[in-house]
């Protein structure tokens, strides 16, 4: 039997039962539409995860001193070259980079006129921090201006705990190199307005320079290194653990893990969500065309009888079944797609729930992502999912004896 | 004599219903010649459906052999005699069964699609066949759209549009009045006589039996009588 054939004979059965098939074809796009769009969201929240967890002050990858993630100080810095760039290292190419930025980050207590709190100080040179949030966020005042910068960066929420604003005083004590308690005085140039309160609270900024001043220290304590891709990970990750001897490297997945783990589970999620739509959806479809084959018995008992093979009738229900999908299939990626440009694409404000989202590692507005590769992974899913669905209904109709069925 | 096209040799089917067996054919012998209209008769229960059944390759024998134009069926397989229905067969049934999604002439083209006979030879076999039985004008409407008798004589251009070497007919008048089964079997009687196509058909309508050639009754499963009409 030809292919034209099959395709025009279950075509036009498609059309016997117009509402039946009516309602399960909105059901395929329904289905599918909303997975796509389910997907975007989970998709963006999974990047912006990621994303909030790199833009943390931790990079792709990071360097540490061996022991500074259970004791946290200047006691557990490293020298740094002043030439040194991950670029100058054998096999990491430049375009594998955006950028990278040396630190000096200890813990301190911070103390206004009325209030103490303790934030981690973090000595910065501000022309580096684009690969980080310090970057880009919003501030009110003004910028620090360089490494030798004596100004400091507070988060809104710390000013607002510790009662200053910018341009007033707050005065800083660290623990320096010799282990002999340091405290010095500093203006506050301007207040950042990050996403989430977790991060004002917890990084006070100021020059690098400066804080390795207060330490007397001329070390580092981490290097964040900021790539363009993450499959770059892996190899750069491994040039730097052979050249920086002595020292630990990181990738941001090591330093947050329940952000990685979210991360690594997202995909998972995605296909547990595409299963339970797609399985409720199967059963509908297998039950539409078992119906259907039962309502056809004598037809295809007639079919059999004039000769048409078992595996054409076969062929027959398989081929309506592919029809009913590929039409939903059509349909619910178009609306999908609909949906994402008209409602989803500028993001989606949670600030009524920014309290969960900040728990989360993210913004108060997610930003869905469409991402053709989910959209060709939810067609072809749906399309083996429309195959398997066949199976039953096909395996009924060729139990039909021409004999029994032509009796009717 | 011409050569058979049909031949039965002693065949036997038994079926078991509840575990008792029910013999529906006893040791038939059975010829039907090319260009003969053999109309099988016979109460209810006598096994006239069930030798037609057993003549198209539809069922198998418990014992004994169908022969088909020379091919014994008991050698064949399920889809070597799906193919010998295809070529060499032609169907007629008593619910007419036609595709309901396919017009008329789509009906007739319909087996010769599945030979895989070219579109353009095929359109214009239905469309000569359909005008040879006086069809031409309901080419393009679909079986709900026709009469009963319509519907059968569609059937009949569908069963003869590929020359099969048997053409069987199970109670074909069931569901016609008598004036559309006269006319149906006119038109049987011309693709008999006119065409040379063999026909065997199973009925009980007195009707079909006058205009059958021949005449075999059977009844417990035995051919009781085999006799020639005058075909009126």
């Amino acid at each position: 039997m030809s292919p034209t054939l099959l395709l025009q004979l279950s075509w036009r059965n498609l059309w016997r039962r117009k509402r039946r098939n009516g309602l399960l074809l909105a059901a395929v796009c329904f289905a599918v539409g909303g997975v796509v769009v389910m997907n975007a969201f989970i998709r963006g929240m999974q990047v912006q995860m990621a994303e909030t967890a790199v833009d943390s002050l931790n990079g792709h990858i990071k360097v540490h001193a061996p022991g500074y993630l259970d004791d946290p100080g200047i006691a557990r810095g490293f020298e740094l070259a002043s030439e040194w760039r991950p670029e100058s290292l054998d096999g990491i190419d430049a375009e594998m980079v955006v950028g990278w930025a040396s630190r000096v980050r200890v813990p301190a207590v911070v103390m206004s006129e009325r209030e103490t709190r303790g934030v981690q100080l973090v000595g910065i040179d501000p022309a580096a921090e684009g690969i980080s949030f310090v970057g880009d966020v919003a501030l009110d005042g003004e910028p620090l201006s360089g490494v030798d910068d004596r100004r400091v960066l507070l988060g809104k929420a710390l000013a607002e705990q510790l009662d200053t604003a910018a341009g007033r005083r707050i005065v800083l004590i660290t623990q320096g190199a010799d282990g002999r308690s340091r405290e010095a005085g500093y203006r506050v140039a301007g207040l950042y307005d990050a996403s989430g309160q977790g991060l004002e609270k917890a990084f006070l900024f100021t020059g690098l320079g400066t804080v390795q001043k207060l330490l007397d220290a001329t070390v580092v304590t981490e290097v964040s290194v900021r790539l363009t891709e993450d499959r770059h990970g892996p190899g750069v990750l491994q040039r730097l653990v052979n050249a920086m001897t002595g020292l630990m490297v990181f990738t941001w997945q090591d330093l947050v893990p329940t952000a990685a783990a979210f991360h690594a589970f997202v995909d998972v999620a995605m296909l547990m969500w595409f299963i339970i739509i797609m399985g409720a959806l199967a059963f509908g479809l297998i039950n539409t065309l078992v119906t259907a084959v039962m309502e056809r018995t004598r037809e295809l008992g007639m079919l059999r009888a004039v000769g048409m093979r078992p595996r054409t009738v076969v062929a027959q229900v398989v081929v309506e079944s592919m029809l009913v999908m590929a039409l939903g299939i059509c349909l619910g990626v178009a609306l999908g797609i609909s949906l994402y440009y008209l409602f989803l694409a500028d993001g989606i404000d949670l600030a009524a729930f920014a309290a969960a989202t900040e728990h989360f590692g993210l913004d108060a507005m997610i930003v869905p992502l469409l991402l053709a590769g989910d959209v060709w992974l939810v067609v072809w899913l749906s399309v083996v999912f429309g195959l398997v669905a066949s199976i039953y209904p096909a395996w009924r109709s060729v139990k039909i004896s021409p004999l029994e069925a032509l009796a009717r | 004599m011409s050569d058979p096209v049909v031949s039965c040799r002693g065949v036997t089917r038994v079926y078991a219903e509840d575990s008792v067996p029910v013999h529906a054919l006893r040791g038939v012998e059975f010829e039907v010649r090319r260009g003969d209209w053999v109309s099988l008769a016979g109460p209810s229960g006598s096994g006239k459906s069930t030798l037609l059944h057993l003549i198209g390759g539809l069922d198998r024998p418990t014992a004994g052999d169908v022969l088909v134009d020379g091919q014994s069926l008991g050698e064949l397989s399920e889809s070597q005699l799906s193919d010998l229905r295809l070529r060499k067969l032609g169907f007629v049934f008593q619910a007419y069964n036609l595709i309901p999604v396919l017009t008329a002439v789509e009906n007739v083209e319909f087996i010769m699609q599945l030979q895989g006979v070219g579109a353009s030879e095929r359109r214009e076999r239905a469309l000569a066949t359909l005008e040879r039985l006086g069809l031409n004008d309901i080419g393009d409407r679909r079986p709900g759209e026709l009469s009963g008798g319509q519907q059968q004589r569609v059937a009949v251009a569908r069963a003869v549009v590929t020359d099969p070497v048997l053409l069987m007919a199970d109670e074909p008048s069931a569901n016609l009045d008598s004036s559309t089964t006269e006319d149906l079997l006119k038109l049987l009687r011309s693709v008999n006589e006119e065409h040379g196509v063999t026909i065997v058909t199973a009925t009980h309508d007195p009707m079909v039996m006058d205009f059958a050639k021949r005449r075999v009754r059977l009844r417990d499963g035995a051919i009781e009588r085999d006799e020639s009409t005058s075909g009126s």
